[in-house]
């Protein structure tokens, strides 16, 4: 994970001398999951759901996630609730299972237990494949900008729009008026009007990035999930980043898995802390910062 | 108005002039020049010659839908003799049955069977005497297996070199099982000493003409298709899932079933090829399955240039037309030079002969419109 220089009250990083508890570098699955098995969706159960939520307006519910890979407990036990419309924002430390939340909200890794529910779809989002989820309008956004470098900005942005993605239409279907009057408002929306033609490999850094929010844009999300969405930006790029994500926010729900304190007080209205697996506290960053169970996990026992 | 703007999109216009002329020399000068004129003419094409084009234009279609799941959609087959062997054996049962009473032992059996003491026709012979039964049956047999083969490998993830490696493995256990007498197909010696096709004698001139003529309108059509699939959204899927397979799955498309139908594409085309060659080769034997053919078919489509499709094409024009000149004349140095050949491509020319001609052009020319032209 990149690290930032420390902006704020909060120190970025854990003391040096704790062992880290970051899964290595290599792409580690649980062992008993290496494969995506065969379909084995559940039915949401409504009393469940009705439990977690308490009358709140809510689009995501993570429900008592676990993972482990090899021995070691990533996830333990998480629930957490996304309200819809709103722009969360996770932290933690290293190892914290940020990543691992994520790569199971989006079908990447399946938990060893819990179930995840996108209200208003039937069935539990775990036994889905990720392009099942990713069809359900739950979309993610990479740490690293991955966006088709061979391919135009255009291009890109087509090969996101939301709609039918079989091989089918692919090769017989047409863009629509609507859908190209779509690409080109995403094109204003995020700046890039004039590289409409440039291949996407020739845009700078903080261009990709963009770019790759207008694809998560194109896709027309519920839930859109962004993994460090400042790292390695300038500073002007980082102020831009900050309006559109909050701009997004509102008509779906935003989550933003970030580290750098100052980009998170200003943009989250409601902050959640992760710590060995599961939510340490949550409200809004003055209230967090000032829990002490957070100062604790951030600074050391020492210091609290 | 829509078919005005698919066919601007595949070629521009001087691209549809070009292949034009091209298909105009191979569908009509040729035959003209090989059918009109006299052979002690200086413009006259032999029977040999031919031959030879239309054997070279099997293996340009074999490389055209090798370049479509390997330049395009990044899995290298080193399998695809499979699908030309198993095109050519559906062929090469229709031209065995055509033999009637014609073969050594005056029969109505294909000979090898008569000689491995077979009183009837086994069961998955029957309807191969009608030609239309037979080349349906060149093009779903390798279709279906690709499918089944497709799925399962592409289900379980298989990617890469293993995907490669697992491709070599079959066509060396075909290979294997076509040896067998018990197979029913001729066993090592293949089905051979075809006399007509469709009525016609192989040894005539004319049909010779006739089968060439069919193979250059083969792989002119299969050239378009394949350029219509690369140039719409499903060849931007495809070229997608090349570059970065997971990003494509959490944009909600499902890659395997791009791979797959690309994969069964490709193999259908295939066996095409392999159909139009039996007749004009007179033979399928086993060989054919051997891996270093599947691997030659590759060094085609390295040679001539990945993912331009036309470079396939031409790559197994080259390589073919240097092996058919090296074999004669210099017949032990043939190997030494493929060896050679690969080399320098690999290490000289990544992008193969077309790459090469599209990167010279365009430090002449730097226009906007060659690179659009180039990721197009």
């Amino acid at each position: 994970m990149t690290v930032s220089a420390p902006t704020s009250t909060i120190p970025e990083d854990p003391s040096e001398d704790r062992p880290t508890a970051e899964p290595p570098t290599i792409p580690l699955t649980p062992d008993s999951q290496r494969r995506p098995k065969a379909r084995r969706t559940r039915a949401v159960s409504q009393e469940r759901l009705m439990e977690l939520v308490q009358g709140r307006k809510a689009v995501l519910c993570v429900d008592n996630i676990s993972v482990s890979f090899d021995g070691f407990k990533a996830l333990n036990a998480l629930t957490l609730i996304l309200d819809a419309g709103e722009l969360r924002c996770i932290i933690g430390p290293n190892g914290a299972g940020k990543t691992t939340l994520m790569d199971c909200i989006t079908g990447k890794t399946r938990p060893d237990e819990g179930s995840v529910y996108l209200v208003g779809h039937g069935e539990d989002l775990i036994g889905l494949s990720e392009y099942e989820i990713a069809e359900l309008g739950i979309c993610r956004k990479f740490q690293r900008p991955t966006v088709f470098q061979g391919h135009s900005v255009f291009e890109n942005l087509e090969l996101a729009l939301a709609g039918n993605r079989s091989v089918w239409r692919s090769l017989f279907g047409r863009l629509s008026k609507e859908e190209a009057a779509t690409i080109d408002e995403t094109l204003e929306t995020i700046g890039l009007k004039d590289a409409r033609n440039r291949p996407a490999g020739q845009l700078s850094h903080g261009q990709k990035q963009w770019l790759e929010i207008g694809m998560l844009l194109a896709q027309k999300p519920r839930v859109l999930l962004v993994d460090e969405p400042i790292a390695g930006m300038t500073h002007a790029e980082t102020e831009r980043t900050a309006e559109l994500l909050v701009s997004l926010a509102g008509e779906r729900t935003v989550v933003v898995v970030e580290h750098d304190m100052e980009f998170v007080r200003n943009i989250a209205n409601k902050v959640t802390v992760l710590h060995e697996g599961s939510v340490l506290a949550e409200g809004t960053l003055d209230e967090v910062q000032a829990n002490p169970k957070v100062v604790e996990v951030y600074l050391g026992s020492g210091h609290a | 108005m829509n078919a005005l703007a698919t066919l601007r999109r595949m070629h521009t216009t001087r691209g549809w002039i070009a292949f034009g002329v091209v298909a105009f020399f191979g569908l009509v000068l040729i035959p003209i020049l090989h059918g009109a004129l006299p052979p002690t003419s200086p413009l006259a094409v032999s029977d040999r010659v031919i031959a030879l084009l239309g054997k070279f234009s099997c293996y340009a279609l074999t490389a055209v839908a090798l370049d479509l799941i390997w330049g395009f959609t990044g899995m290298l087959s080193l399998g695809h003799g499979v699908f030309f062997a198993l095109g050519g054996y559906a062929m090469g049962m229709y031209l065995m049955l055509g033999i009637g009473k014609e073969g050594v032992y005056r029969s109505n059996l294909p000979d090898f069977m008569v000689f491995l003491d077979w009183k009837e026709l086994p069961w998955f012979w029957h309807g191969f005497q009608n030609f239309y039964f037979a080349v349906f049956a060149a093009l779903w047999v390798p279709g279906l297996l690709a499918y089944v083969f497709g799925y399962f490998a592409f289900r379980s993830r298989i990617r890469g070199v293993y995907f490669s490696i697992i491709t070599q493995a079959l066509t060396y256990a075909l290979m294997l099982l076509f040896f067998r007498n018990d197979t029913g197909l001729g066993g090592n010696n293949g089905l051979t000493d075809f006399k007509q096709i469709y009525g016609w004698p192989l040894a005539l001139a004319g049909t010779k003409r006739m089968l060439y003529i069919a193979t250059v309108a083969a792989l002119c059509i299969s050239y378009l298709l394949c350029r219509y699939i690369v140039t719409g959204k499903a060849g931007r899927v495809l070229r997608a899932v090349r570059d970065s397979e997971s990003r494509v799955m959490f944009l909600g498309y499902d890659p395997r079933k791009y791979k797959l139908f690309a994969w069964t594409f490709s193999a259908v085309l295939c066996g095409l090829a392999g159909a139009l060659y039996v007749p004009q080769v007179g033979i399928i034997n086993p060989s054919e399955l051997q891996p270093s053919n599947s691997i030659e078919m590759a060094i085609w489509a390295a040679v001539g240039g990945r993912g331009t499709l036309v470079g396939a094409a031409l790559g197994a024009f080259v390589v073919n037309g240097a092996k058919s000149w090296f074999t004669v004349a210099l017949p032990e140095l043939w190997l030494f030079v493929l060896g050679a050949l690969f080399i320098v491509v690999t290490l000289f020319l990544p992008d193969g002969v077309v790459g090469a001609a599209v990167k010279l052009l365009e430090k002449r020319a730097p226009k906007p419109a060659a690179a659009a032209e180039k990721s197009a």
